[in-house]
């Protein structure tokens, strides 16, 4: 509404008072010249015109927008009526804000993980299938057996396959190759996902296996390497270019939006996409051969459970088709899932919908809790209401009001949630960064945010609405004299209120307790020993460019002569290279070992001397490697306790590993060991030791087993003295001048990589504990604010007790009682949905079981004693109550 | 009980005439409420007291139908008054009102003088 017609409608009153003025001044006027006194001239005069602002009001409304004038009215009137009691509208907007806000974040991140639609055509019907079941599946399956699949399997309209192109793909553009991520895929990839290029073509059809080469040496790009290294350039499709020294022709690119496969480094890095040719060792009947990742679309008529149990049968076969005893064991079951649900794994899952139950909850009770308040406000207004009534007011134009008032309150608490949500899910993404598949969103979803607005204004209104209709079927004289507190409805009205507060406390206990176990994880998690150091550690994940090293020695081009130089910058008291620091995620290499008729996976990891003295890793038996060890001098390996308990004769004595040679590094030069390292967290703090073999970097020459696998990746770790600020500059010189490309490597602590590792129990206990504390702070306000209500009504009968002889320690126990029942009440009922709900955080728990009864306890306590806390400020008030100065308020 | 008390219209006779009633009465020249009212009492001999409660709704509903126009002038007696005037479109309105009237009444007075089986068949 702008100033112009407010200021129209003013004027337009004053003129018709005016108007209405000068009449009765004329007809008095009148009567004088007829020979009246003037005092009884205006009264005739008045007399005879009639009830002057009733006349004004009629006139009123022939204008016209009378409805949005007295909108208006009632407007200016809340906002007079917010301003006089301030502390109320923004409890009301402040509590209704977070929990709209909580509620929206956490929908829109579960939303965008686990509900969003991939960026693929009817995504709910594609699957992956791996060999194996359980722990022990692989990643996916060798082509003799996709192919076996292919032939007798009804389920599937098309199986597709693929796999990583090399390990660091660069296309080579500009000055610095763009690094970007390259998949090899069947031709079919593109039609059964359902997705089509915006531009050029898509690979030829053409059967896997059948060497047709139609569609050899040809590229597709994903529409973020065709912006970045082409600035989306339309005369791309033709263009030959290379990817790592190998020409390709580009012949399409992709719509934005599209990745596949779908996991985080995809979704960091640009993606390309070549068709997928099949080698000589594909056709070998080996189990550990090349391994392909497998999608595939089902048939209209089958469901997952048909095309699980007639995978089941067809892999049983396959299984028996192998010589390799152990294979025949351990591949005769398949693990077949929607690629959603193996995108997203059980534990992320369920911790991710426990979170959202938690801000439901929340949300919940901030509605409760807001409910509750206006239900006082307006049992205390009933006199105002009755006193408006009286003066001539219509059941509409009360409920008008009121309406208007529920939605000031409410938008205004939807607009402070709104912009409370953005930033949430702002913070939230840059925490969910870690872990998640897919990018954390930038904005909630709108649908989300509006159906939770919808539904707080909806709540809203109808606790605002409630007097309004109460108060219009109540007899205005007993409003007016004040004795409506006596009545029936009152007393409905009052039971109401308590069951709404026994509500919150119920609600409340859940999320305490699980907020209470992720605390205690989180303590567990701090004191597992990691068996290093952390501290004064700058960590930097080289983005190598192989191909640029093609046919040289790595190591030794590359790798000594950049830690040399990195050993001699100031501040660096030790450097050392492993492929991948403990906790860092970045590439770990899984050596599959043949012992005793089983195979034993175990992390191979190289690395340089210098590494055990920057992470101060132990020794239990042996040494370490040292500058003696070298290409030319015996090759040797250190292990981990894991390793010599699945390999060792004595798995209780490291020592006697010692000296013991184990499969070869290049023919017939045996690896012995020399060393056994302590125990280390390597994956993730949770999980203990997995079996490890390390082997020295210097001793990998080109030839030897693994050779481009074992050296592509490399982190070098140093252990400084200055703080990393000032080195990180010093160090990305260097690596520059090694390769340009490598200037840009991610540079980062120790420290913060062990920081990160709790992420997702960091994030769920941070969460938790907004929501638990959240929760614990509305209960108390909500049952302070009813015993206070209570107190205040009671005044007089309380003034009545004491005057008759009643001891203030009786009313003080008479208030507590009250707040006692309610306690217990939703302390009671709160503890069966606490036990029910726990379980759903199992998967964050680390150190402490979701049964945890000393938790529930501790919990149900501090609810227990926070409440009576809270009802003995209004209990006091009343044992205080002056008997003389109660009975006088009547 | 708070209820709804619609305010009850004491010309209700002359519902819808009043309107006519006005405008017949501006025909003679621009006037003020008050002059409105002395002049349908004295033009009726006494008989017609239109209550202000209905004289204002109805000046402000023709203004807003653009039927009569006002503005502020001193009266004789050097008061500030509001004076109505009739606009043209006023004037084709109170013909039409009036012939409407003269039908009604004319329609009305048929029915009245008849007598019973004369009028039909």
């Amino acid at each position: 509404m702008n100033l112009f017609r407010r200021f129209a409608f003013r004027r337009r009153a004053e003129e018709l008072q005016e108007e209405l003025e000068s009449h009765l001044r004329m007809a008095a006027a009148d009567r004088v010249v007829r020979g009246e006194s003037e005092p009884s001239a205006r009264q005739a005069a008045l007399r005879e015109f009639g009830n002057v602002p009733l006349v004004q009001d009629i006139t009123h409304d022939s204008w016209e927008w009378p409805w949005l004038e007295r909108l208006l009215q009632d407007f200016r009137y809340t906002l007079r009526q917010m301003t006089r009691s301030p502390g109320f509208a923004a409890t009301v907007i402040g509590i209704l804000g977070l929990g709209i806000a909580a509620a929206a974040a956490m929908f829109t991140v579960v939303d965008h993980e686990l509900l969003q639609p991939m960026p693929y055509r009817d995504p709910g019907r594609l699957v992956t299938i791996r060999e194996g079941s359980g722990k022990d599946a692989n990643w996916g399956a060798p082509w003799m057996d996709i192919q076996q699949w292919m032939e007798r399997s009804r389920s599937f309209r098309q199986i597709a396959f693929s796999t990583e192109m090399g390990k660091q793909e660069y296309l080579e553009q500009t000055a610095a190759a763009v690094h970007v991520s390259g998949q090899e895929v069947t031709s079919n990839l593109f039609g059964m996902l359902g997705v089509h290029p915006i531009l050029g073509r898509a690979f030829l059809p053409e059967k896997p296996g059948s060497a047709t080469g139609r569609n050899a040496g040809t590229l597709v790009l994903s529409y973020a390497v065709w912006q970045a290294a082409f600035d989306g350039s339309r005369s791309v499709v033709g263009r030959v270019i290379s990817v790592n020294t190998t020409p390709y022709t580009i012949i399409g690119v992709m719509p934005p939006g599209f990745r596949y496969p779908l996991n985080p480094v995809a979704t960091r890095e640009g993606q390309v996409w070549t068709a997928l040719r099949l080698g000589p060792d594909d056709w070998k009947n080996a189990p550990y051969g090349p391994q392909y990742q497998v999608i595939a679309r089902l048939q209209d008529s089958a469901t997952l459970r048909s095309a699980r149990s007639e995978m089941a049968a067809i892999q049983k076969r396959v299984a028996e088709g192998y010589t390799d005893p152990y294979a025949r064991k351990t591949l005769d079951a398949l693990t077949l899932q929607r690629y959603a649900s193996f995108l997203v794994n059980d534990d992320l899952r369920r911790a991710l919908l426990s979170l959202l139950l938690s801000a439901a909850v929340l949300w919940l009770i901030a509605s409760l809790n807001v409910m509750n308040l206006l239900l006082a406000r307006g049992t205390a207004r009933q006199r105002e209401i009755a006193m408006r009534g009286a003066l001539g007011a219509s059941r509409g134009r009360l409920l008008q009001q009121m309406i208007v008032e529920g939605l000031i309150l409410s938008v205004s608490a939807a607009i402070l949630g709104a912009s409370v949500a953005f930033a949430a899910v702002r913070l939230l993404g840059h925490e969910l960064h870690q872990q998640l598949p897919l990018p954390a969103p930038a904005a909630p979803n709108l649908l989300i945010l509006l159906v939770l607005l919808g539904l707080t204004v909806l709540s809203t209104m109808l606790a605002a609405l409630w007097p309004a209709l109460f108060a219009v079927r109540t007899p205005i004289e007993a409003a007016l004299r004040q004795d409506g507190a006596q009545t029936g409805s009152s007393r409905r009205h009052h039971r109401l209120r308590e069951v709404l507060v026994t509500t919150e406390i119920a609600m409340s206990l859940p999320l305490l307790v699980a907020c209470g176990l992720l605390l205690q994880t989180i303590y567990a998690l701090r004191r597992v020993p990691l068996g290093y150091r952390t501290d004064h550690i700058i960590v930097a994940n080289l983005n190598v460019p192989s191909f640029r090293f093609a046919g040289k020695d790595l190591p030794q081009t590359l790798y000594m002569p950049l830690l040399e130089r990195v050993q001699h910058l100031h501040g660096v008291l030790d450097a050392g290279l492993i492929n991948e620091v403990p906790l860092g995620h970045t590439f770990n290499i899984t050596l599959g070992l043949r012992l005793n008729g089983k195979i034993i996976h175990a992390m191979l990891t190289p690395v340089t001397p210098g590494i055990q003295r920057v992470f101060r890793f132990r020794m239990l038996a042996g040494r370490f490697f040292n500058e003696q060890d070298s290409p030319t001098s015996q090759a040797v390996v250190v292990v981990n306790p894991a390793f010599v308990r699945e390999y060792a004769p004595d798995k209780h004595n490291p020592a006697s590993v010692i000296g013991t040679a184990m499969w070869q590094l290049h023919q017939g030069q045996p690896l012995h060991i020399i060393g056994v390292l302590d125990n280390e967290r390597q994956e993730s703090i949770a999980d203990s030791s997995q079996p490890e073999v390390d082997l020295c970097l210097c001793q990998i020459v080109p030839g030897t087993m693994a050779y481009p696998v074992v050296t592509s990746f490399m982190d070098l770790a140093i252990r400084t003295s200055r703080p990393p600020a000032q080195m990180i500059p010093e160090l990305r010189d260097i690596f520059g001048q090694a390769s340009a490309e490598m200037r840009d490597a991610s540079i980062t602590t120790m420290g913060q990589i062990v920081e990160d590792s709790y992420g997702s129990q960091r994030l769920a206990a941070h969460l938790l504990e907004i929501f638990g504390g959240a929760a614990l702070l509305l209960c108390v306000a909500g049952l302070y604010g009813l015993l206070g209500y209570v107190v205040a009504e009671r005044t007089h009968e309380v003034g009545v007790r004491i005057a008759l002889g009643a001891r203030r320690g009786h009313v003080l126990w008479l208030v507590m009682r009250d707040a006692g029942a309610m306690l217990l009440a939703g302390t009671v009922s709160g503890a069966g949905m606490a036990v029910a709900s726990v379980r759903l955080v199992r998967g964050f728990l680390y150190g402490v079981s979701a049964q945890n009864e000393w938790t529930l306890v501790c919990a149900a306590v501090l609810l227990i004693v926070s409440g009576l806390g809270a009802a003995y400020l209004p209990a006091r008030t009343a044992a205080n109550i002056n008997p003389m100065e109660a009975l006088r308020i009547e | 009980m708070i209820g709804r008390h619609p305010y009850r219209n004491r010309v209700e006779v002359l519902q819808g005439t009043l309107d006519m009633l006005i405008l017949k009465t501006l025909q003679w020249g621009p006037q003020h409420g008050y002059g409105i009212v002395q002049a349908l009492r004295a033009n009726s001999g006494e008989m017609l007291q239109v209550e202000t409660g209905s004289l204002y709704p109805a000046l402000h509903r023709l203004e807003r139908q653009g039927w009569v126009r006002s503005e502020w002038k001193q009266t004789e007696s050097k008061q500030r008054a509001r004076y109505y005037r009739i606009t043209a479109a006023g004037k084709k309105q109170l013909a039409y009102d009036l012939n409407r009237w003269e039908q009604l009444v004319a329609t009305i007075g048929s029915i009245i003088r008849s007598r019973p089986g004369e009028g039909e068949v």
